[in-house]
């Protein structure tokens, strides 16, 4: 899958290739039926977007020449394994004066090593030499 | 809804505020301390819809007193941030109960003990606030100071005023931070309102 | 309604004709004088700077008139996201004239001049839209804009923070033909139950309507992964680092931001607009679209893919400045020659002169924009939680009628009186369902009856907002998605109401929502800058209002029949 060929032809994916896509939990696209979601079995982890899919988005956004909204679709694919509170706390971390030096590279760290998410900790640390420059650093206690 | 600025153009106030000394902590357990921005009184003279700075004086007064309560006034020069005055109020004022108040109008009723952007009541909208509630928000002030936990006083709402009077508040904005004195200390001042006939 | 009366004259004695004209609305409106030293003045300022890019080592080392070591942030992030560093000197070098003309003629290719753009800085962006008057920038938007169809979003709220009034006023704008809805709240704690008012309400009215509640990130980005909402806007944005900085953000804490609602599946546009740093007093002496330029390449930079703009809340600075509506349909422009969606403005009380708030409105309404308003009020103002919009539900008509005379698409349709009873209702009882299935405080019937024939918030009973308030918080408790609300519009007899917003949720699985300015059609397709771009290239190209568009904008409320002119086209 990840080499996938992809042109602007091939959007909207879920149009004109449902094939590529897939759930968190493995089903096809069609698997999303009324019938399924009564029965219970299409629950709301379902209704995720998957790595795989946000790379594919990204390539397509690269194909007609939207450089940088790949590379947030790229970011994001790293970022689905994050939970939803450690992203809303590492954002808040990345508020002006709201982190020191280190833990701004604690993130990144646990960014790049935890989970796997080595675009998203540059961002960190880019961030974190910036506010240095800046006085946007925390006083360190 | 009254309309603000319609001040009777009869008897004109005006007002000057005389330097006592170093703005300090108040002892008075009660005290609402009135804290105003760099340019109020003087260069501006009156709010963004023309109520003269000495009716705001006077309402404020007049309002912490018929509840009892007594005030002091003070000056602020190192911000023109509400929040900052206000806050500052707050911290000397004997009860820890301020209202500050911009030149433009904008005012907030501001404790010792909430963090600084927090608030007891904020009044955003100054083309809204005419001598009734002036006299209302200092008669709150004036029921925190003792202790009391007044009805905060009905904020009012204008869909027409950005486009009347936001480029203006900006402007006044503007020239309030022109009057920002980095070094100069908060004093303590004596209103002196004048009626001019 | 206004704050004031207008201005009384001085005693001097004024002619009969002064009196009227003192007496029009547009004198209750504020002007002020350009003052540039403080960054007052709408896009032509001395105090702007000139120019200037250089590269070193395959990275931008000076940007308009300013060495790296002298960056503030907003100068670091566009020159190390924004510019593209191999193509900036080339397109530097291009004269500014010859780039304006690239933006107007038709013979020069969208994909070109948006190739073009990559390479610029916000100083030579200014430059070349300076040279541009108002008409020119219209055509620029008509050949910029990402989408090729122009789309609509309306605001729906209530004053009251009423459910079933935010449902009903949802569905008939659906119905009207808006693409998005937004709603927002006076009370917060009330969001669940208002934002589901408008999902649901939104998918009665037409299958695939988009819908976004307007809250702090924790809250909105919650919301949207449940599913209760389908996308997200109030995203700020400033053109200065000390105003970022006072809205506790910085372009590196909004990047990630960005990136966390695309790992949701969520679609996402920045907002930012000109006046915003003057009216916080921290313009640093630059003009307004000087700084919204350096927004437009910031939001760029992030890689959203689009971005909210057109002065915003602060309409009334750029409003009272000479040239100030120039300058915003100026930045709408370069959201759109950035390759951005554009969502452009309109949205927020302008003027007491419904003249001017038409003239205002032009410029974005005539080329057509991803979203001509972001949006007009689906409510009456009295009613409209972001502080009143430039259009209302009292303009349905006006806008109607002005999208006929000039055969011009601004995404709205008349439509019958029978078809808006039918939608209203239909929201009111599904929003009743709901409630009752999911136990919070009971929908009578009565206010299901008010909620088909109201207007405003005043003419539906009063609920009793505390226990709303607390069956609010059981759904956030109880952990309510999308996904529960569609099992009980299933089993409760709306079944296709249910179809629909299981569509919108399938969306998330493929991503599609996140490309450039992608809307849903009523069959569910996506349609993006990609499957739908813009491929305007002069008279006879790009989107023509024709064919069964056109017939259905033909029909208003009031058409005499040709055939028979004693009867009126129904």
């Amino acid at each position: 899958m990840t080499s996938t060929e992809l042109t602007p032809a091939d959007y909207p994916l879920s149009i004109n290739r449902p094939e590529l896509l897939h759930t968190p939990t493995g089903k096809a696209l069609a698997d999303i039926t009324m019938d399924a979601v009564v029965s219970g079995e299409v629950t709301n982890e379902d209704l995720r977007v998957t790595p795989d899919t946000l790379v594919l988005q990204g390539r397509i956004a690269e194909s007609v020449g939207r450089r940088q909204l790949g590379e947030n679709c790229r970011r994001a694919a790293e970022m689905t394994a994050i939970p939803d509170d450690e992203v809303l706390a590492m954002y808040n971390a990345l508020r002006p004066r709201a982190s020191s030096a280190a833990q701004l590279e604690e993130i990144a760290s646990r960014l790049e090593n935890t989970f796997s998410a080595p675009t998203c900790a540059g961002l960190v640390r880019e961030a974190a030499e910036v506010y240095a420059a800046r006085n946007l650093l925390a006083e360190e206690d | 809804m009254t309309a603000p600025g319609a001040v009777s153009t009869e008897s004109v106030r005006t007002l000057s505020l005389r330097e006592i000394g170093p703005a300090e902590r108040g002892t008075k357990p009660d005290e609402v301390v009135i804290a105003l921005s760099p340019a109020f009184g003087d260069p501006f003279t009156k709010t963004i819809v023309d109520v003269p700075h000495a009716e705001v004086i006077r309402q404020l007064l007049a309002g912490i007193e018929e509840r009892g309560g007594s005030a002091r006034v003070i000056k602020v020069y190192k911000t023109a941030d509400l929040a900052a005055i206000a806050h500052f109020g707050a911290k000397i004022s004997g009860s820890g109960i301020a209202v500050g108040v911009l030149s433009r109008g904008t005012t907030v009723l501001h404790q010792r003990d909430l963090a600084r952007l927090s608030n007891l009541e904020l009044f955003p909208q100054a083309p809204l606030l005419d001598a009734e509630v002036f006299r209302m928000i200092g008669a709150n002030a004036a029921q925190y100071a003792q202790g009391q936990s007044p009805k905060p006083v009905p904020t009012r709402n204008d869909q027409m005023a950005r486009p009347r009077w936001q480029a203006k508040a900006a402007l006044l904005h503007l020239k309030e931070f022109d009057c920002i004195d980095h070094s100069r200390n908060a004093v303590e001042v004596e209103p002196v309102i004048t009626k001019v006939d | 309604m206004t704050a004031v009366a207008p201005r009384s004259g001085a005693s001097v004695q004024t002619s009969k004709r002064t009196e009227i004209l003192e007496a029009r609305p547009v004198n209750l409106d504020g002007f002020v004088e350009e003052w540039p030293e403080k960054g007052l003045v709408a896009m032509e300022s001395d105090y702007d700077p000139q120019p200037s890019v250089r590269v070193e080592d395959g990275r931008i080392v000076e940007l308009d008139g300013r060495t790296r070591d002298q960056f503030d942030f907003m100068d670091t992030f566009i020159a190390d996201h924004a510019i593209d560093v191999d193509t900036c000197e080339d397109a530097m070098a291009t004269p500014s004239v010859e780039i304006a003309r690239m933006l107007v003629d038709p013979r020069t290719s969208r994909a070109d001049v948006v190739a073009l753009g990559r390479g610029l800085t916000p100083a030579k962006i200014l430059d070349v839209v300076k040279l541009m008057n108002v008409v020119e920038i219209m055509m620029g938007i008509q050949k910029t804009r990402s989408r090729r169809t122009p789309a609509n979003q309306a605001h729906s709220t209530s004053a009251k923070d009423n459910p079933i009034q935010v449902a009903a006023d949802a569905a008939e704008a659906a119905v009207r033909g808006f693409a998005e809805l937004e709603t927002t709240l006076g009370v917060v704690r009330y969001a669940p139950l208002v934002a589901i008012g408008l999902q649901v309400g939104g998918q009665v009215g037409r299958g695939g309507v988009l819908t976004q509640c307007a809250l702090e990130e924790a809250t909105e980005l919650d919301l949207g992964m449940r599913g209760i909402t389908a996308y997200a806007e109030t995203i700020s944005i400033y053109g200065t680092e000390s105003v970022f900085v006072d809205g506790d953000d910085t372009p590196w804490s909004k990047a990630f931001l960005a990136s966390a609602y695309a790992s949701r599946g969520i679609k996402m546009r920045f907002t930012s607009g000109t006046g915003s740093e003057v009216q916080m007093g921290n313009a640093e002496g630059r003009s307004m679209l000087y700084l919204e330029i350096r927004c437009i390449l910031m939001a760029k930079g992030a890689g959203v893919q689009g971005l909210q703009n057109g002065s915003i809340s602060c309409i009334g600075v750029p409003g009272a400045v000479p040239g100030g509506i120039r300058a915003v349909a100026a930045e709408n422009l370069v959201a759109s020659w950035m390759d951005l969606e554009c969502a452009s403005g309109n949205d927020q009380s302008f003027s007491h002169s419904a003249m001017r708030r038409t003239s205002r409105l032009l410029p974005q309404m005539l080329p057509g924009t991803d979203f001509v308003c972001s949006g007009y009020s689906g409510v009456p103002n009295k009613d409209n939680m972001f502080a009143g919009s430039n259009l209302d539900t009292e303009d349905y008509d006006d806008w109607n009628v002005i999208q006929r005379d000039m055969q011009v698409d601004g995404g709205l349709r008349h439509v019958r009186e029978d078809v808006i009873l039918q939608v209203r209702n239909k929201a009111a009882r599904a929003m009743q369902a709901l409630f009752a299935e999911l136990d919070l405080p009971a929908i009578t019937d009565e206010e299901v009856e008010a909620a088909t024939y109201a207007d405003s918030s005043d003419d539906y009973p009063d609920r009793d907002a505390l226990a709303d308030l607390e069956g609010a918080r059981s759904v956030m408790d109880r952990g309510i998605t999308g996904l529960d609300l569609v099992k009980i519009l299933e089993r409760t007899g709306f079944g296709d109401v249910a179809e629909n917003y299981l569509n919108v949720l399938r969306q998330r699985v493929s991503g599609d929502l996140l490309q450039t300015a992608a809307v849903l059609t009523g069959d569910f397709v996506p349609l993006a800058a990609i499957n739908d771009a813009n491929d305007y290239a002069g008279p006879g190209t790009g989107y023509r209002l024709s064919g069964e568009r056109w017939e259905e904008l033909k029909k208003l409320r009031h058409v005499t029949s040709a055939e028979n002119p004693e009867e009126e086209v129904v």
